[in-house]
C-alpha cells in the first residue's frame, strides 16, 4: 500500500474479511453513530454492537428504587439529571414518585444540587450521581463543595461504575472495542493498553464523523492482522496519563466497590462509593436505607441488548409497548440508549 | 412613569385603566381605527381573507434580539405571510402581573409599533387584564389578526409535490437556542441573538416574482424539523433532506454540539420553510438572498414520493439516515 492512500472509508466499505463484531461502549458513540448513518456503510459482515456505556442504561433498577424511596418515604428532595426521572422502577419511575408528592429536581450538574441545598437549609437533598469516570469527578467536586460550605443537608446515592472491569465481563460479546475517549481522557490509556495481554482489542475513539470513521477503519485494519492490539485514535484529547487531577480527586474520596450492571449483574470492584471520611454525604449510609432488589419488567430485554446478544428489534416490547414516550426499560429513556437509537433513526427506507 | 408598577387598579376599567390605556397602548399604536368604542369599525378586503389567533408567554419576555412585544406581532403576521396574505389588522390582548414595571410594559409596547409599523399592519382593538401577584408570569399577550390573500396565491402544508425544492430562508435554531442561554439554566454564554423578525416583507417580494409557491411555513415551535415533518404528512410525500446544506450559525452549532441539541427542532422565529417547484427554485432563492431577514437562504432539500411522511436525511459522511421524529421534549414556554 506503500504511496497509497486510502480512505478510512473505503477501509469500511472494502471489508471483505471475516465476520467482525465491533462494540461501541460509549452512549454518545452509538448516538453519533446513528445520527451519521455510520451503520447504513457497513458491508454485512461488520457488526456493530451498542455496549453498556449510557450511564442511565446500565444503572440497575433497585437504585430507582432507592431513590424513589428516599423521595416518598424519606421526605428527601431527589436532584437528578432528567433522563433518570423516566426510568421505571420496579414499583415506579421518579415521575411516578413526583406525581404522588415527592419533590423530584432535576440539575444539569451536581455543583446546582449543592447550590440548591445551599438555598434550601429546610430540605434534605440527595443527588443521584451515575456514570463513569466522566461524570463521577463532578460529583466528587459537589462533596467537596457541600463540604467547605459546611452544609448537612446534602449526599450522594451513588451508582458511578469504573469501566475497565466491564471490558473483562464484555469479553467474549466482541472482537474489538471502541473504548469511549471521554472515559480515557480522565482515565489515560495505560489500562486499555494492558487488556491486550489478556486477549482483549480496543480502539480510543473520538466522536467527530471523522474521528469515528477512523477508529472503525483501525479497529478493521487492525483485526485483519490477527494479534490482539491497542490504538489511541483519539490523540488530540486522550494521553497516556490522562487527567491527573481528576484522578487524584476521584481517589481522595472514593474507593472502590462491587456494582451491580443492568443486563450484566455484579461485576466485583466495577464501581465506586464514598470513603468512609466521606460517610456523611453518602445518603445510603445517612438514611441507613435498607438493602433493595429491585425486579424490572420481565418481557424487557434490555440487559441482553447491553450485551449484544440481542438487537433492540428483536425485544418484543420495542417499538410496541416500549417507547421513547413510554419506555420499558431503561434503553429506551436515553438520547444514548440503543433502544432510544434504534427507534429513532432505525426503520426501513428507500435510500 | 419610572419606578411605577401596574397595579389591580390598572385593571379594574375605571380612571386608572384609562391612564394606561392612553399613556402606554394609545401612545404607541394610534392610528384611524384604534378608537375608544367596543369594536373596531374596518373596510372589508376585496378578495379572501386570512385570520390566525397566537397567545404569547415567553420567559424570559426580554431577551438578545427582541421582547415578548415584538414577538406578539411577529408571529400572527408571519402566520398571515405564510398563507399569502398581506396582514391588515391586529388585535392585542394583555395579561398583566400585578408589579410588572411599567418601564418594561412601555418598552414592550414601543416595540410593538415598530415591528408592526415595519410590518404595515395596524393595531385596531386591544384588551388590558390585570392579575395578581404570581397569578400570571410578568406578561402574557395574545394577538389575532387579519390578513389580504393576494390573488392567485395558494399556499398549504398539503400542497407540496414529488419534484419540488425545499428552501429555508435563513440560518435555523436561532430563537430556540437565545432563549435556552437567556434562562442561565446551563451556565453558557454565547453570543446569540434571537431570528425573530416580521416576514410578510420577504414573502411580498417572493409573490412578486412568482406566484407558484406550494407551501410557505414559519419553522416557530419544533423548528425546521417538526415543520417538514408536518409537510410530509400533510402532502403525504417524503422529503429528503441534505443535512450540509443546512445553515446553522456557528454559535448556535457550538451550543447544540455541548448540550446535544438538534438545530433543526430548535424554534426560530424569522424564519420559513418555503416549498416550490423546481423551475421557480433558482428566482426565488436570488429574491430572497437581497431580503433584509433572508441574507442566508438555500435549498435544503428535495420532495419524493417515496418514504411518504418521513424525512431522509444526507449526512455529513454522506450516508443516509431518518431524521428522528420530533419529541415530546422541546423547551417550554419557548414563544
Amino acid at each position: 500500500m506503500a504511496g497509497q492512500n486510502i480512505s478510512a472509508r473505503e477501509i469500511i466499505t472494502s471489508y471483505d474479511g471475516p465476520k467482525l463484531r465491533i462494540m461501541e461502549v460509549c452512549g454518545t458513540h452509538t448516538h453519533e453513530i446513528f445520527r451519521l448513518g455510520i451503520r447504513k456503510l457497513l458491508p454485512e459482515q461488520i457488526e456493530l454492537i451498542s455496549g453498556p456505556g449510557c450511564p442511565v442504561c446500565v444503572t440497575q433498577v433497585g437504585f430507582i428504587d432507592e431513590a424513589v424511596m428516599l423521595a416518598l418515604e424519606y421526605g428527601a428532595t431527589v436532584c437528578t439529571f432528567g433522563d433518570l426521572v423516566r426510568v421505571p422502577g420496579t414499583e415506579m419511575s421518579l415521575a411516578g414518585a413526583r406525581a404522588k408528592g415527592a419533590r423530584v429536581q432535576v440539575v444539569y450538574s451536581p455543583l446546582d444540587a449543592v447550590t440548591y441545598a445551599a438555598e434550601h437549609p429546610g430540605e434534605q437533598v440527595v443527588f443521584l450521581s451515575v456514570g463513569f469516570e466522566t461524570t463521577t469527578p463532578a460529583s466528587c467536586l459537589a462533596v467537596e463543595q457541600a463540604a467547605e460550605q459546611g452544609l448537612t443537608n446534602f449526599s450522594l446515592l451513588t451508582a458511578n461504575k469504573t469501566m475497565p472491569s466491564a471490558y473483562h465481563a464484555l469479553k467474549g460479546s466482541a472482537d474489538v472495542f471502541l473504548y469511549p475517549g471521554h472515559v480515557n481522557a480522565i482515565t489515560g490509556t495505560a489500562l486499555c493498553e494492558s487488556l491486550v495481554d489478556e486477549d482483549i482489542s480496543g480502539v480510543v475513539t473520538g466522536f467527530t464523523a471523522r474521528e469515528l470513521l477512523t477508529a472503525l477503519a483501525v479497529a478493521i485494519k487492525k483485526s485483519t492482522e490477527g494479534k490482539p492490539f491497542f490504538v489511541n485514535a483519539y490523540p488530540r484529547v486522550v494521553t497516556r496519563e490522562g487527567s491527573v487531577e481528576a484522578q487524584a480527586l476521584m481517589e481522595r474520596l472514593l474507593e472502590p466497590c462491587d456494582a451491580e450492571w443492568r443486563g450484566l449483574g455484579v461485576i466485583p470492584q466495577s464501581g465506586v462509593r464514598l470513603r468512609e471520611a466521606y460517610a456523611a454525604y453518602d445518603a445510603r449510609k445517612k438514611f441507613q436505607l435498607p438493602e433493595i432488589k429491585g425486579r424490572g419488567n420481565p418481557a424487557c430485554r434490555c440487559g441482553d441488548v447491553l450485551q449484544g446478544k440481542c438487537k433492540p428489534s428483536d425485544c418484543k416490547v420495542f417499538g410496541k409497548v416500549c417507547t421513547p414516550q413510554h419506555p420499558i426499560g431503561a434503553c429506551m429513556v436515553s438520547n444514548e440508549g440503543a433502544c432510544s437509537a434504534y427507534y429513532q433513526y432505525g426503520g426501513d427506507f428507500n435510500a | 412613569m419610572r419606578d411605577l408598577a401596574v397595579t389591580l387598579a390598572h385593571g379594574a376599567g375605571g380612571k386608572q385603566t384609562s391612564e394606561l390605556i392612553d399613556q402606554v397602548f394609545k401612545a404607541h399604536f394610534a392610528n384611524p381605527a384604534l378608537t375608544a368604542d367596543d369594536a373596531a369599525v374596518l373596510t372589508a378586503p376585496r378578495g379572501k381573507m386570512a385570520m390566525t389567533t397566537d397567545g404569547f408567554i415567553v420567559s424570559p419576555s426580554f431577551f438578545p434580539g427582541g421582547n415578548i412585544g415584538k414577538l406578539s406581532i411577529c408571529g400572527t403576521v408571519n402566520d398571515l405571510a405564510c398563507m399569502g396574505a398581506r396582514p391588515l389588522y391586529l388585535s392585542c390582548a394583555f395579561v398583566i402581573e400585578e408589579g410588572f414595571p411599567m418601564e418594561k410594559l412601555e418598552e414592550i409596547a414601543s416595540a410593538m409599533e415598530k415591528t408592526a409599523k415595519e410590518a404595515g399592519v395596524q393595531i385596531v382593538s386591544g384588551d388590558t387584564k390585570v392579575a395578581g401577584k404570581g397569578q400570571v408570569d410578568g406578561v402574557f399577550i395574545t394577538t389575532t389578526g387579519v390578513g389580504e390573500i393576494l390573488e392567485g396565491v395558494e399556499t398549504s402544508g398539503a400542497m407540496a409535490k414529488p419534484g419540488d425544492v425545499v428552501i429555508v430562508t435563513g440560518d435555523v435554531g436561532r430563537h430556540g437556542c437565545t432563549i435556552l442561554l437567556a434562562r442561565e439554566d446551563f451556565g453558557i454564554e454565547a453570543d446569540v441573538t434571537s431570528d425573530c423578525a416580521p416576514l410578510w416583507g420577504t414573502v411580498q417580494d417572493m409573490l412578486e416574482v412568482t406566484k407558484d409557491i406550494h407551501v410557505i411555513r414559519d419553522a416557530t415551535r419544533g423548528g425546521v424539523g417538526t415543520v417538514l415533518y408536518e409537510i410530509a404528512g400533510q402532502s403525504g410525500v417524503g422529503v429528503q433532506l441534505d443535512s450540509t446544506a443546512v445553515p446553522v450559525a456557528p454559535e448556535v452549532q457550538g451550543v447544540c454540539r455541548m448540550l446535544g441539541l438538534e438545530p433543526l427542532y430548535l424554534a426560530c422565529e424569522g424564519r420559513l420553510v418555503i416549498v416550490t417547484p423546481k423551475e421557480e427554485a433558482d428566482k426565488v432563492l436570488e429574491v430572497l438572498r437581497k431580503g433584509k431577514y433572508s441574507g442566508n437562504a438555500a435549498i435544503i432539500g428535495e420532495i419524493t414520493a417515496e418514504n411518504p411522511g418521513r424525512v431522509i436525511m444526507t449526512t455529513e459522511i454522506g450516508a443516509q439516515t431518518v431524521l428522528p421524529q420530533p419529541g415530546g421534549e422541546l423547551l417550554p414556554r419557548i414563544c
